[in-house]
């Protein structure tokens, strides 16, 4: 390694511009899923993630070949847009049930949003009493 | 009560003030008797605090539940230990732990180092007081524990999965660690500010750095713990934005531990030092900011809270402010030598530190995506566990590598021929090892297999270096008792060594199978067979318990147990896994029943089996001792420093 501090500099931005272009790289080809409120979801498809409040009755069973369906709607703000789900899997969480914030991943196809995975939200320390 | 809470934090912000703007114009007029009132003033914000805490916790001790805080997160039927848990539960609570560990650490670090180092602890009291103003801020103005209402019958409880011991421990070891880290940034500061850059504040905070860095580790290891046994995934860590909050200050906080020896060394990486100190401290409170704010999506926040946009605003400020003081100051951070070879003990720790910073802007810029991806493309999009599992595995492999080869490097330069012949031995062993496990089966997981070899080989070189120093001193003993900071460092080393080998173990190496089970049905899983006994269902006064028991034929034999429990108040489920630790082996046989049906027996179940897991949390327990030694406090060691700077102390 030189000693010089100029040529220690360029060595140190090359890496730097390296890991930059490595890190964007990774970024996008790939390895993140979009991750939706059930108001935004209007005209996507393929796999993502939707963030939302479990509404009205949940009907099914997850390991039947029907599944679990229930909806969801925007945690916060519009209520109106709903997402249907359809889970099939392992039992939901045991926090799961209608009210709680949950994440559920999957596929978005013709409008509803099958389900392969449900992370219900940590009762928190830091929210509100309501949530 | 509450009024004396409220006037208690009234008083510390007056205080806080008062050092920040008192003891600035005291450090830049050298005007001793204002710089010892705002001192003073730092002293007694944290007498303040101290009573705003009291007032908190005895309310909590009384079920006082006119304390809107006190009803939200605890009931009469909460055992004790909860109950005062409950202080650190909730977001008003943890804002008051954190300005009374602020306060208590400032005057702490103030008081050891006000006589010795004059000039620069006088610019870091306003330094702490501006720190505390704004937290006391945000507790008078925004966010207070003393809110009161006409007092319900009883309070919200605590959620049933918080009610462990690892909960009770897990959110002030974070704090401690933190809290702590504003210490060290506090003295760099001042140093820039006073222009005293030699190595001074470093030795000043090299216990208190070493002392938050541990709590932070050791802490994360607590809810790594926590989130094995309770929340009943089956797994430790999610790299949820939340747990990688407390992740990345502790990357840029180790790295700072290795760099700071090049700076009292060879004088070099001056202002990388300043840098990282900046980075971690930042880090703690960007931290604090994704918690609270609801910026990002994560499993462990709900809401946005109205506190984000001020630590927000916080953030940025404090980081112009160290850039704009590093900037300043470049000048006085000249190194005093050069790097000589890019074979030595700096260089080494060079590259480690590119390593430890990279993993953390890695996953620094990991949790920033979905906000980058919102701002740009107009979409959120969060990464996955393939991508932090890639770049912990890209870097974290090298690293684990260099934690073997850089204390058997000299220090200037070092011959290649005498590398390769003190490296002899734990390169040996390292191969013996990697072929012995190759042969037994390991290379299913290459990380894994590579992780393994490269531990066998850090091992190795403890081993050579304890032999080595033992036979020169005579004495176990007296080799660590000699240089507690090296050996503690090197127990430290062996502790991450378990760690990785646990976490290569229990991820690459688990097996895992799902079935449905009727009553009698049996089911096999990497040596063992579990057999459905049946479910049962025990009501008591607070809770219903559902399990499913499981006979056992295998490695172990017996019966194992897991369903859920439904409490009544709070009316919250929570998932009661079943573990079998067989601690010859290491290994957890992990039951998670995620449904059950008492009248016919049937349940749904996952069986995982977690080779090696346990080290994981072993790992920690030889941390906590290895950060110990080295923190022990050290008469040779601080006569060595006495000599080097007159008027410092470590």
């Amino acid at each position: 390694m030189s000693t010089r501090s100029p040529a220690r500099l360029v060595v140190a931005l090359a890496v730097a511009g390296v890991l930059a272009i490595f890190l964007l790289y990774t970024a996008v080809a790939g390895h993140s899923t979009p991750t939706l409120t059930p108001s935004q979801i209007q005209g996507k498809s393929g796999k993502l993630a939707v963030v939302g409040t479990v509404v009205g009755k949940l009907r099914g069973d997850s390991h039947g070949t029907s599944g679990l369906r229930f909806q969801l709607v925007d945690p916060q703000g519009q209520k109106t847009k709903r997402v249907d789900v359809v889970y099939r899997g392992a039992a939901p969480p045991p926090l799961f049930r209608v009210g709680r914030s949950v994440v559920v991943s999957g596929t978005y196809v013709h409008g509803q949003l099958q389900g392969t995975d449900i992370v219900t939200k940590c009762p928190s320390k830091y929210t509100s009493s309501a949530s | 009560m509450a009024d004396l809470g409220r006037a208690a934090l009234v008083v510390t912000l007056g205080l806080a003030v008062y050092s920040l703007v008192a003891g600035g114009i005291a450090a830049r007029r050298s005007e001793r008797r204002l710089a010892a009132s705002a001192r003073n003033a730092l002293y007694c914000s944290f007498a303040s605090t101290l009573v705003a805490a009291a007032v908190l916790a005895t309310a909590l001790v009384r079920h006082d539940f006119s304390f809107k805080y006190v009803a939200a997160h605890t009931n009469r039927h909460l055992p004790v230990a909860y109950t005062l848990s409950a202080f650190w539960g909730g977001q008003e609570g943890s804002l008051l732990l954190w300005l009374l560990v602020l306060t208590g650490y400032g005057a702490l670090a103030v008081a050891i180092n006000r006589r010795l180092l004059r000039d620069l602890t006088a610019w870091v009291v306003p330094v702490i007081g501006g720190i505390a103003t704004f937290f006391s801020f945000v507790l008078v103005a925004v966010a207070s524990p003393f809110g009161t209402q006409t007092a319900p019958f009883d309070g919200n409880g605590l959620t049933p999965s918080l009610q462990n011991p690892y909960m009770v421990a897990h959110p002030p070891m974070l704090y401690l660690g933190y809290v702590g880290l504003s210490v060290p940034f506090a003295f760099a500061a001042g140093a820039l500010l006073s222009g005293r850059t030699d190595e001074r504040w470093i030795i000043a905070t090299r216990r208190w750095t070493l002392a938050a860095w541990a709590f932070l580790g050791f802490g994360q290891l607590l809810g790594a713990h926590w989130a094995y046994v309770e929340v009943g995934w089956g797994g430790y860590y999610a790299w949820d934005p939340v747990e990688n909050a407390a992740l990345m200050p502790w990357l840029a906080a180790t790295a700072f531990l290795h760099s700071v020896m090049v700076q009292e060394r060879k004088g070099m990486l001056k202002v990388w030092n300043m840098v990282l100190v900046a980075l971690a401290f930042e880090l703690s409170v960007f931290g604090t900011f994704l918690t609270r704010s609801g910026v990002v999506n994560s499993i462990h926040s709900f809401s946005k809270s109205s506190i984000g946009p001020w630590f927000l605003v916080f953030v940025v400020i404090s980081s112009v402010f160290s850039l704009a003081l590093i900037m300043w100051r470049l000048p006085l951070l000249k190194a005093k030598t050069k790097l000589e070879s890019a074979l030595s003990r700096e260089a080494a720790f060079l590259y480690n530190n590119l390593l430890l910073v990279a993993l953390c802007l890695t996953i620094l810029w990991g949790v920033l995506w979905p906000i980058v991806t919102q701002l740009v493309k107009g979409e959120t999009r969060t990464m996955g566990r393939p991508y932090y599992d890639f770049f912990l595995r890209t870097f974290g492999l090298p690293l684990l590598l260099l934690m073997g080869i850089g204390p058997l490097i000299a220090w200037r330069k070092t011959s290649l021929r005498g590398l390769t012949r003190t490296l002899a031995w734990p390169v040996g062993a390292a191969v013996v090892t990697g072929v012995a496990l190759a042969a037994a089966g390991a290379d299913s997981s290459t990380p894994g297999l590579i992780a393994y070899t490269f531990s066998a080989f850090v091992l190795a070189t403890i081993m050579v270096e304890l032999v080595r120093g033992t036979r020169a001193t005579g004495s176990l003993f007296l080799l660590v008792a000699r240089n507690r900071r090296r050996y503690g460092g090197y127990v430290v080393h062996a502790a991450i060594v378990l760690l990785a080998i646990g976490i290569a173990g229990s991820s690459a190496y688990s097996s895992s199978v799902e079935r449905r089970l009727t009553l009698g049905q049996s089911m096999t899983v990497a040596g063992y067979t579990l057999t459905n006994r049946g479910v049962t269902v025990d009501s008591k006064a607070n809770v219903t318990e559902t399990r499913a028991h499981l006979a056992v034929k295998g490695p172990w034999s017996g019966t194992i147990s897991s369903g859920d429990n439904q409490y009544v108040n709070p009316p919250e489920p929570s998932r009661e896994v079943g573990i079998k630790t067989d601690w010859l082996r290491g290994e957890d046989l992990y039951v998670i029943v995620d449904e059950s049906h008492p009248k016919t027996g049937l349940i749904y179940v996952q069986v995982l089996v977690k080779p090696l897991v346990n080290l994981i949390w072993i790992a920690g327990i030889v941390f906590l001792f290895g950060s110990a030694v080295a923190l022990w406090p050290d008469a040779r060691e601080q006569r060595r420093l006495v000599a080097r700077f007159a008027t410092a102390v470590p």
